[in-house]
This record gives C-alpha cells, structure tokens and sequence, in this order.
C-alpha cells in the first residue's frame, strides 16, 4: 500500500472514532438533530474516501461538509425551531429539567433548635475548617465550604483526637483557632459556609460569642421533588402533592406550573401570534414596512448620487477623472462598522459636527437643532445619510462600467436622428443602463433588506417605541428586531418567536430574489436585441 | 471675451469638477476628521475640530495596556479569524470548483443549482438557528462550541464557502480544457492536473476570493456578536463597538485612533485590489 492510502486509513480512522465518541454525548444531551447531521456527515466522508468510485465526491465533501453543517442545517433548524417554545423558562429538554428539580432542596425547619459548640478555624491556605462539639460520639471536623463547592466536598468525620484528656479542644499546630472577634470580623464569610455531614444535612455557625465558644445548629435538608418515571408524576415532597403534566411543557403543582419549563412543539403558534396577536402584529408591520422603506430608499439615494456621479465625470475632456474615482471609492473600502461609529460621533446632538455646522441655518431660521437619533424622522434621516455615504461609492462604479459598455454608435446615431441629448439619454443611454444594472440593484436591495450591521450599531432601532409587546425600536428592521427578540429582549429570549420571524424573512428573501430573475430575464427579452 | 470663454467653460466642464468637489468633500471630511482627532490634543468630542493645532500620540499609546481594554488582543483575534476562514474558505472552494468545472458527474446540475440557491440567502440569517446549535455543541464538543473561535471559524466557513465554489468554477470554465487534455495524454492524474495546471491558473480569483472573505469575516459583526462572550476574545468590530461606546464622548480619542488602526489596512487591502474587485463587482458580489 502508498503511504498516502495509509495515512488516508488512519485519519478516517480518527475521525470515525472522533463521530463514536460524540455520539453518545449527543444521544445523552438528546440533541436528535446534532445526532442526524453527525450520522450525514460520518456517513458522507466514509463514503467518498473508503470507495474509489466517487472520485469528484472526494473533491467536493470537504467544502460541502461545512456547507451542510453551517448554513443548510441551520435553515432548516431555524424551521424546526419556529413551532418551538424554545424560550426563557424553556430552554432545557424534559430529562434535563427533571435532573434539575430532582437537585432542588429545602430546609426542614424541627431540627434547627439544637445548639453546640462549634469552633473555626483556618489552615495556611486560609481555608475555613469547622469543628462542632456535637456530643461524646460526634465531635465532627472538616472543611467548610460555600454551597456551590457542595458536590466536590467530603463529608465532616469524627475526630475525638482533637479532645485531651481533660475533655478540653487542643487544636494541631497547623490550624489556627479564629477568636470570637476575628468570627466577627469574617461574619459575612462565615455566613455561607457549612460542614457536610451527609448529603442532607450540615453544620452552620449560628451564634458568635465573643468570650466562650461560638455555638452552631444542624440544618437538615430534604428533596423537594421526586419524579416517578412509569407514571410521570412529580411528588412536591414539601407540600405533599403530586405534580401532573401540563400541556405546555410544565409540571402543574397544585393548579400552579413550576420553573424552569422544558421545550416542546406548538405547531403553529408562534406563526399565529404574528397574524393574530394585535400586540405583537403592530410592532411587527411597523417593522416589515420601514424595513423595506429603508431597503428601497437606501438603494435609491446610492444610485441617484452614484448615476448623477458618473453622468457627470463620465466624458472624456473632464480632467483628474482618475483622482475622483480614487477618492470616491474611499469610502467603500473601509470597514462598515467603522464608518457607522465614526457617524456616531459626528451626529450626536449636543457635541456633534454636524450640528456645529447647521448651528448658522438653525439661528437663520430661528429653530431648534435636530435631536439626532432622539426621534423617530431624525434617526430615519441619519440611518439613510449614513447608508448613502456607504453605498453611493459601489452605485458610481456600477453605472460608471455600464455606461462605458453602451456603445457610443447608438447615441451618436439617435443625435443623427435629431434627438436632444435629454431624449437620448432618457430613451437610450438609461434603458440600456437598468438592463445591465437592476440585478445588481436588486442585490443591493436584498443585502439592505438584512442591513443588520447599520441599524444595529448606528441606532441600535432606536429611538424605542413606546406601549409596544416587544422590545423595538423606530428604525429596527426585521433582522435586528428578530436579534432582540432571540438575544438580547427585555422580557426574556424568544428562540421560536424569533425563528418564525426568520422564516418570514427567509420568504421575502426568495420573493425578492425571483423577482429580481423574472425582472432581469424579461429586460433581456426588451432590450437584448438592440 | 475672457468671461465668455469662462461662462462657457463653466457650462461644459466646470459644473462637474463643482458636483465632483462637492463629493469629494462629503466623502472625504468624515475620514479626515477622524484621522486628525486622532492626533488631536482633545479632552473631549465637544471639543474636537477637523484642524487641530496640536498632536499628540497619547489617543494611540492609550490603546496600550489596559486589561479592561485589549484593543490588540482583539485585532490579533479578527485576523486570526479572518485569515483562517479565509485560508480554507478559498481552498476548500478550490477543491470544489475544480469538480464542478472539470469533472464529469451525475448530479453536477443538481449540485450547481444548489449553490446558486444557497447563495441567495446569507448565511446569519439562521443565527437563532446557528447560536442554538452551537448551544448544544457546547455540551459535546466544548472545544468547538459557543464562546469559541474554532466553532466561529467553522460558521463563516460555511457562509461563503457555496459563493466562493460557485464564482471560482465560473473561473475555471475560462481556463481552456485543451491543457488537461494534454495533460491527460500524458498520463496525467486528476490531482496532478489540479495542482500543476488548473490552480494556478486560477491563482487570481483565488486571491481576489481570499481578499474578499478576509475583508467580509474582518467586518462582520452579527455572528461574532452571537458567537463570542468573552470580552478576551472578541473580534475587533466587536470590542470597538461594545467597550468604548460605554462613554462615547470621553473616550471619542481613542475611539478615532482605534478605528484609524483598524481601518487602514483593511482599506489599503481593498485599494490595492480595487481593480479585480470592481471587476467582480459586476458578478454580482457586494461587499458586506
């Protein structure tokens, strides 16, 4: 065998023992869809590598590996997701939730009257150790910890080495005793801490006495809830009921449901809500309508300043045309996010530019300066000012090559016919100029369509509107509303609500992308013959 | 006469280089202003003016040494990230170009019409869909999974990979297929075809590709937004616009020396292969 079919064999080999080792986590955490892309993947490199039949696979699967993990999975996911109720108080899968209750405890209240003397101490690393006289067969010692460091912890032992003769505490060199005014002084460490005696019940120092020993009491602690797995019902051992299954991926305690819920499919509920509920329909149409306002007007102002540009510069007696055309591209080779925080800066309101230099025309007219980003129209206008700025660089080159593809024998042939240059331009020069661009229009439209960048780190959606169910702002557009929805709402994250929002969005995508093919194929049929 | 050769002279050529200052003016005043500040003795952003009068490196030394801060802890994280996605980005999307150009196989139309579907739609708009699968990677493959710059690097891969596969097969169809053929008369393997003749041939679409993915990845903000936690790791659109905006105004210096520092080669990049980018323009690829 070649050293390169050895090696081939080999790294198959780990990565066929990488997928084993996953898929077990995978089948524990119940992540059924992660399970089905592992088994695509594994079962897609095999394959292509152990067969020598399928050779272009081999040059294929690499990048359609992250192809299919990374973007069409996801899609489809995000689909799987939207009749969800993946969201705050839903998160964790059933399993995951029982664990969770089960580790839930609560304090039994009898026992906390019995008191003893409980001394503190610390060794060298300045760790906390308790030692509770309790009686003549439990003088109990160990470390004693906060109540997250509980799992990792062992249990206090009895030590009756730390009794002379004369029944009085000795305490080894390598322990140092805390007198009453150094507890006091740590009080508000000593607090959270506890000795473990077993897995219910632990030493807590209850009383500091500055003279004699301080005193501590046992606190006991008891399950709160057991789950019976063959007839699914949760038994509150505190209040001493049993917890049927709601139908929202809750138990139901005594006509109560109890945190944290688990996911679980609702159909089409979240599509409902976005038809139906008036609360959450008007931020959204609000939304769905700037949305494509900013996305058209956006493109509008970038072509007319672009067109207007390249009409202009566009002859060949005009000099320094090169210089221009460096200078304009400028702006579009630097990093968007840049730019947008740089206009932050230049239109903030009170220290701003860009007021500094209105300030002649608001004392000419005698009126207040423009709260930018403050209202609704003032944040409108700096979102589409900004996007101008951004875009109009990639809209002059655009048109400045297609206008130097249209044959100049067609204009000078109409001029020969006795048009006006306005008649040539608008009948001749134009028509040919959408054929060549409205795709390239329309990929600008789809790409502000989802413009999250600009609105996200210009506005942030601001300013909010107020009364609304959701958290939204003015110039939010549907891909930063669904980020607030999915990441950072004031109420809690909204995974199903926000994957239904998606979804949404990924249909307009498709509307807007076959409108820009049956557009583009029936200007060829127009103007293709010319 | 000589103001009638002028007014003419107006009409024709003056009114544009008029139009095309005036642009020049709106394109340029925002990045002078914020390389000048930059320099600039300033306390604050109510004070800042475009001519300064005084310099000072202190907005740049600044950047420097805060642990609160890592300014270039973040730019050595966004080009470790963009350079590796980018890296793989053009080499798996070679790889698979060079099938769909090349070889012969059932199911190739099925396969470019999926690409070219694919491409329509970007890649984050399944970011809920991304952050939960990624959520639960965490629990198997911690090493890859939320907070990570390995799982990061896998998401963009899988972003651009469809558009870059796509455009370099589009490449690749221009090479002229009678070179593999002699090749082959030879006895030429595929992969020995690949390596010796048809990528390099296709070595300029592979950097402007680079180019492109590198530049995409470097401004990206949405995905490193839902990706990343840890103020350590963030990428430096990220870092920029998370830290500083605490106190804009303030903080308005160093936040003008910090986009000068991040801005530039990037820009630089692109000026440098403005041409073959403007001539992919007109394919259809638009900057992110």
């Amino acid at each position: 065998m070649k050293t390169s079919t050895i090696l081939k064999y080999i790294l198959l080999g780990i990565f066929n023992a990488l997928m084993f080792y996953v898929v077990p986590l995978a089948i524990s955490y119940e992540s059924w869809f992660l399970l089905i892309i592992i088994g695509i993947i594994t079962f897609l490199i095999n394959i292509t590598y152990i067969t020598n039949k399928l050779k272009p696979l081999k040059w294929i699967t690499p990048g359609f590996v992250f192809l299919i993990s990374f973007v069409l999975f996801p899609a489809g996911y995000n689909f799987y997701v939207s009749f969800t109720n993946w969201q705050t108080g839903h998160i964790l899968t059933k399993t995951q939730v029982i664990e969770r209750l089960e580790d839930l405890t609560y304090s039994t209240e009898e026992q906390k009257g019995v008191e003893f003397d409980l001394y503190v101490m610390q060794d060298s690393n300045l760790d906390f150790f308790f030692l509770a006289d309790f009686d003549q067969d439990n003088l109990l010692f160990g470390r004693a910890v906060t109540s997250d460091q509980f799992e990792d912890i062992e249990y206090a032992t009895h030590e009756p080495s730390f009794k002379d003769s004369n029944n009085n505490i000795t305490i080894p060199e390598s322990f140092y005793l805390l007198s009453g005014k150094e507890q006091i002084a740590n009080s508000s460490t000593l607090q959270d801490l506890s000795l473990l005696v077993d897995k219910n019940t632990r030493i807590k120092l209850y009383n500091i006495s500055v003279f004699g020993a301080s005193s501590g009491r046992i606190f006991s602690s008891q399950q709160k809830y057991t789950y019976d797995k063959d007839s699914e019902i949760l038994y509150d051992n505190r209040k001493n009921v049993a917890c049927t299954l709601g139908d929202r991926g809750n138990f139901i305690c005594g006509g109560e449901s109890v945190d944290p819920g688990w996911r679980i499919n609702v159909g089409t509920e979240n599509y409902q809500r976005i038809v139906d509920d008036q609360r959450f329909r008007g931020p959204l149409s609000t939304v769905a309508k700037w949305t494509f306002q900013f996305a058209f007007f956006s493109v509008a102002l970038a072509f007319i300043v672009g067109l207007l540009l390249a009409i202009t510069l566009n002859n060949e007696k005009v000099r320094f045309q090169k210089l221009y055309r460096s200078i304009y591209i400028i702006p579009y080779a630097i990093p968007a996010f840049i730019s947008i925080l740089v206009f932050r800066g230049l239109l903030n309101p009170d220290f701003g530019l860009v007021n500094d230099w209105l300030d002649p025309l608001y004392q000419l007219f005698n009126i207040e300066p423009i709260r930018w980003f403050r209202t609704e129209e003032s944040s409108k206008a700096a979102v589409l000012l900004v996007n101008t700025w951004l875009g109009f660089p990639y809209m002059f080159l655009i048109v400045t090559g297609a206008l130097q593809s249209i044959p100049n024998e067609l204009i000078e042939a109409s001029k020969v016919d006795g048009a006006t240059p306005r008649q040539s331009f608008f009948k001749i020069t134009f028509p040919l100029l959408l054929v060549s661009i409205s795709p390239l229009l329309i990929g600008a439209f789809a790409f502000n369509f989802n413009n999250f960048t600009l609105i996200f780190l210009l506005t942030g959606g601001g300013p909010p509107i107020v009364g609304a169910d959701v958290s939204v702002g003015y110039t939010d557009i549907l891909i930063s509303f669904t980020y607030n929805l999915a990441v950072s709402g004031g109420r809690g994250v909204q995974f199903g609500l926000a994957a239904a929002v998606t979804t949404l969005i990924f249909f307009l995508v498709l509307i807007i992308s076959a409108i820009s093919f049956r557009y583009s194929k029936r200007l060829e049929r127009v103007y293709g013959n010319i | 006469m000589e103001t009638y050769k002028l007014s003419t002279w107006f009409r024709e050529y003056g009114w544009r280089h008029l139009v095309g200052l005036t642009f020049v003016v709106f394109s340029m005043y925002p990045i002078l202003y914020v390389l000048s500040n930059s320099f600039a003795d300033f306390p604050n952003l109510e004070n800042s003016k475009l001519i300064p009068g005084s310099f000072t490196l202190k907005h740049y030394q600044s950047l420097y040494g805060d642990p609160l801060v890592p300014y270039f802890k973040w730019l050595f994280n966004t080009y470790k990230i963009a350079s590796l996605a980018g890296i793989f980005n053009v080499l798996l999307g070679t790889f698979a170009g060079y099938a769909f150009a090349r070889l012969k196989f059932r199911g190739r139309r099925v396969g470019l019409i999926t690409l070219v579907l694919i491409q329509m739609f970007p890649a984050f708009l399944a970011f809920v869909a991304i952050y939960l699968l990624f959520f639960q990677i965490s629990d198997i493959a911690p090493f890859m999974g939320l907070g990570t710059h390995f799982g990061l690097i896998c998401v963009y891969l899988g972003g651009s990979i469809g558009f870059n596969s796509w455009l370099i097969k589009g490449f690749m169809d221009t090479i002229p297929e009678s070179l593999d053929e002699a090749a082959k008369v030879d006895g030429a393997t595929d992969s020995q075809i690949f390596f010796r003749i048809v990528a390099p041939l296709a070595r300029p679409i592979i950097v402007v590709l680079f180019v492109l993915t590198f530049i995409g990845i470097y401004s990206d903000y949405i995905l490193a937004a839902v990706f990343l936690k840890d103020t350590n790791l963030y990428t430096v659109a990220l870092g920029i616009n998370v830290v500083f905006t605490d106190d804009f105004s303030n903080e308005w210096g160093s936040i003008a020396a910090a986009s000068v520092i991040a801005a530039t080669p990037i820009a630089v990049l692109f000026l440098f292969f403005q041409k073959q980018i403007t001539g992919g323009l007109t394919a259809g690829s638009i900057k992110g």
